[in-house]
């Protein structure tokens, strides 16, 4: 008897303790008032997983360059890792809490970022210290990575929607690129048709069940798959049937084209099957790998959906942000970011023109390099153009369980293309999500 | 297989040869004491492995399925066996176990009877160029099935070579991937491609321990090629049928590569496989480990339940 009591008495201690130190730990990251500058590392190497070589990792190591003037014994150790090796590494990490194993900083996609902070909270710091001043960001923009009124992450990547188009093809069917700025998806599709028969050429592609136009129609209007609250939003959403609306008449049209792979959807723009292409300002990375094509496109904005409330011309697709790890080196990684990404007009000066990394910070645009006009779009200053959509485009509330709803709504769309019944193929998927999300 | 390794000693009940005469003989440790101590010696490593990296990992799987919740949440699912009866709700889930089984339906029968009929023709001893061919046939086996997927997406792409060729002989394109039927019958075809050779390597192995003599007796008594062929030779190829068939299943039933780089499940769900779905719903959606454990539970004892029926149909020794 007396053993058994020690024992739950022991029992008892440790779990205690565990609680003090749990709650230590929740304490840490509380605090919202900025570091002081003498509590923040002069040295030390931060770990980072990020996987473009040509774009985020080559502005990772040009940040590291801006940081190292104000302290040049801070250095990086970027590891390249693609995007879903990073998603399969987290998930392990968490699983297993192996918490050593993770970087410092990593790369997030924006619509994986609230299924990652909702469910592995463990491999997240919050910016709440570090600061970096949130306002200076488009709102839309934030949203990806806020959860429970806390900032999880530092914004990258302009995933801001544009309408890229080929001027010649247009004018050999009597239009210019103004004719389809500031435009419905109706008008869009009347001159897509006549474009169609005067050049036997489309204006959009995709992959088949891809819904990318879709959410990027969705987002226009400020819709989204989800509620204020996180719920399942699919049935009876105003906007969504619109947006599939609107994308059933687009593909009846005949002036998109459907492929069934992102190589296939590369290259129907680049081998000039189709004179157009709608989705984040990122996809003209591909658009300008057609050398020969130089001085033939236009960016513009994208369409916007009749007869909806909130409708405009701006939208985004995708995008990424940092985050940052709850180890050591958080507030050296924090600060790092603070005064690189989200402080350095400097940094973004050198890897727009370097890698097409296009600022998701506001200050940025004002920079010179934002107002070049770019030759390979006609001369036109696109970037300023672009940095200036971005701060239209409607917040879209996010949700931890957006794949299930693209995979649910990608399932609907051939129904809808088939002619099927909008409301009930969004019911069907609406049920799909409501039981995913369970 | 097991026709030619009947044993000659009678075998104990623990399956070791019974040498108790040997035994009475031997001094402090006995032979057959010995021969057994090296035996499990030998078996250990081996078994501590296996135990270790997948009767650990599986035991840990099926707590896993009792559990609900996302992410590192986990905690005991009330009901208990509430994954398994969400499985009974699950209209995706159901949709993928619809198409897995015809893929098996389909894919099987066609390909082990494809592999039969090619293992006859190439083990025939006058035929010219008969290594040639059986390494054509057996050359697809060593393609890698990312790279034999990405492939076969690329030539049944709208555009494709498969459709350029249709369309030189004047047929209409077929857009392959796009539609619920074609989809999954570009993958039938993916795996005819990847996996009859396979098979019939078995076939040809165990063709070789067939009696000529049977054969010659055959067509002495009048059995034409085709009889000899279903009366001679595929009885005594039985249980090389038998394990090829499990193996096809099991391997069918657990299907991933092809579900995913081919189709990517495509359109909708319509090409889904229940493996595919098993990692959507782990890695890609909002990760719900115990709910992916249950399914995992579910294909092993489909495989389980189909091995058995096999082995009571194919495997009656008379």
């Amino acid at each position: 008897m007396y053993n058994l009591n020690r024992r739950l008495l022991l029992g008892l201690g440790l779990s205690a303790a565990a609680v003090g130190l749990a709650g230590c730990g929740d304490d840490g990251g509380g605090t919202d008032e900025p570091v002081a500058s003498e509590d923040i590392p002069k040295s030390g190497t931060i770990t980072v997983w990020c996987w473009d070589p040509a774009f985020n990792l080559y502005s990772m190591k040009e940040a590291e360059k801006v940081y190292q003037k104000t302290s040049p014994d801070v250095k990086l150790n970027i590891v390249e890792t693609p995007w879903d090796d990073v998603q399969t590494k987290l998930t392990t990490i968490a699983q297993s809490k192996a918490f050593d194993q993770l970087p410092d900083i990593f790369l997030c996609q924006n619509n994986a970022f609230q299924k990652n902070v909702e469910n592995y909270p463990d491999l997240f710091a919050d910016f709440g210290s570090s600061g970096i001043k949130y306002d200076e960001f488009p709102e839309g923009v934030v949203g990806y990575s806020k959860f429970d009124d806390k900032n999880w992450g530092c914004p990258f990547d302009n995933g801001t929607a544009v309408n890229a188009l080929r001027t010649d093809i247009l004018e050999q069917a009597g239009f210019t690129v103004e004719d389809f700025t500031d435009i419905t998806w109706t008008d869009f599709i009347a001159k897509g048709k006549e474009v169609l028969g005067k050049t036997g050429k489309g204006l959009m592609s995709g992959e088949v069940g891809s819904p990318d136009i879709l959410s990027i129609m969705l987002q226009s209007a400020g819709g989204s798959f989800f509620t204020e609250d996180g719920k399942a939003n699919l049935k009876d959403n105003e906007k969504l049937i619109k947006s599939l609306e609107a994308y059933r008449d687009i593909v009846a049209a005949k002036i998109f084209t459907q492929v069934n792979s992102w190589d296939e959807y590369i290259a129907t723009f680049i081998n000039s099957k189709v004179g157009g292409v709608i989705n984040g300002v990122w996809i003209l990375g591909s658009v300008q790998t057609a050398k020969d094509q130089s001085g033939k496109w236009a960016v513009t904005n994208i369409p916007k959906l009749d007869g909806v409330d909130g409708a405009t011309n701006y939208s985004a697709n995708g995008g990424s942000s940092w985050a940052i790890t709850p180890k050591d080196n958080k507030v050296l990684a924090a600060d790092f970011l603070a005064k690189t990404f989200a402080g350095s007009k400097e940094l973004y000066e050198t890897i727009l023109p370097k890698a097409g990394a296009l600022a998701n910070w506001i200050p940025a645009a004002d920079s010179a390099v934002y107002k070049e006009p770019q030759e390979y779009f006609g001369g036109d200053a696109i970037y300023s153009k672009v940095v200036d959509y971005a701060q239209k485009v409607p917040a879209m509330a996010p949700g931890a369980y957006y794949y299930e709803a693209r995979d649910a709504v990608a399932a609907a769309i051939p129904k809808i293309i088939a002619g099927g019944d909008i409301k009930a193929a969004l019911e069907e998927a609406h049920k799909t999500l409501e039981f995913a999300m369970n | 297989m097991s026709v030619t390794t009947q044993p000659t000693v009678p075998l104990a009940p623990d399956g070791e040869p019974d040498l108790t005469p040997a035994k009475r003989r031997g001094g402090r440790m006995t032979i057959s004491r010995r021969t057994n101590l090296v035996g499990w010696g030998f078996l250990l490593p081996a078994a501590g492995l296996v135990t270790l990296m997948s009767f650990w990992p599986m035991f840990r799987a099926l707590i896993l399925s009792f559990q609900s919740g996302r992410g590192t949440r986990m905690r005991w699912a009330d009901p208990l066996w509430f994954n398994y009866t969400r499985l009974l709700e699950d209209k995706v889930f159901q949709q993928t176990l619809a198409n897995t089984f015809i893929y098996l339906a389909i894919q099987v029968p066609i390909m082990l009877i494809l592999a039969l009929i090619l293992a006859n023709l190439l083990n025939d001893r006058n035929l010219r160029f008969r290594g040639l061919f059986r390494t054509a046939i057996f050359l697809p086996c060593a393609v890698g099935l990312v790279s034999y997927a990405l492939v076969f997406r690329t030539m049944f792409a709208n555009d494709g070579m498969v459709n350029v060729f249709l369309g030189k002989l004047g047929f209409d394109p077929v857009p392959w991937l796009n539609n619920p039927t074609t989809a999954k019958l570009v993958i039938v075809m993916g795996l005819l491609w990847r996996w009859t050779g396979y098979n019939m390597i078995f076939y040809l192995a165990g063709l070789q321990n067939i009696d000529p003599n049977t054969l010659e007796a055959a067509r002495i008594d009048g059995a034409g090629p085709i009889r000899t062929f279903l009366y001679v030779t595929v009885p005594q190829l039985k249980p090389m049928i038998l394990l090829t068939a499990i193996m096809s299943t099991n391997g069918t039933l657990q299907l991933f590569d092809e579900s995913w780089n081919l189709t990517a499940g495509g359109p909708g769900y319509a090409s889904m496989t229940m493996s595919h779905y098993l990692y959507q719903v782990s890695f890609q959606g909002s990760p719900n480990f115990g709910y992916a454990s249950a399914i995992s539970y579910v294909i092993l004892i489909l495989v389980a339940i189909l091995a058995l029926i096999q082995m009571k149909v194919g495997d009656r020794r008379d």
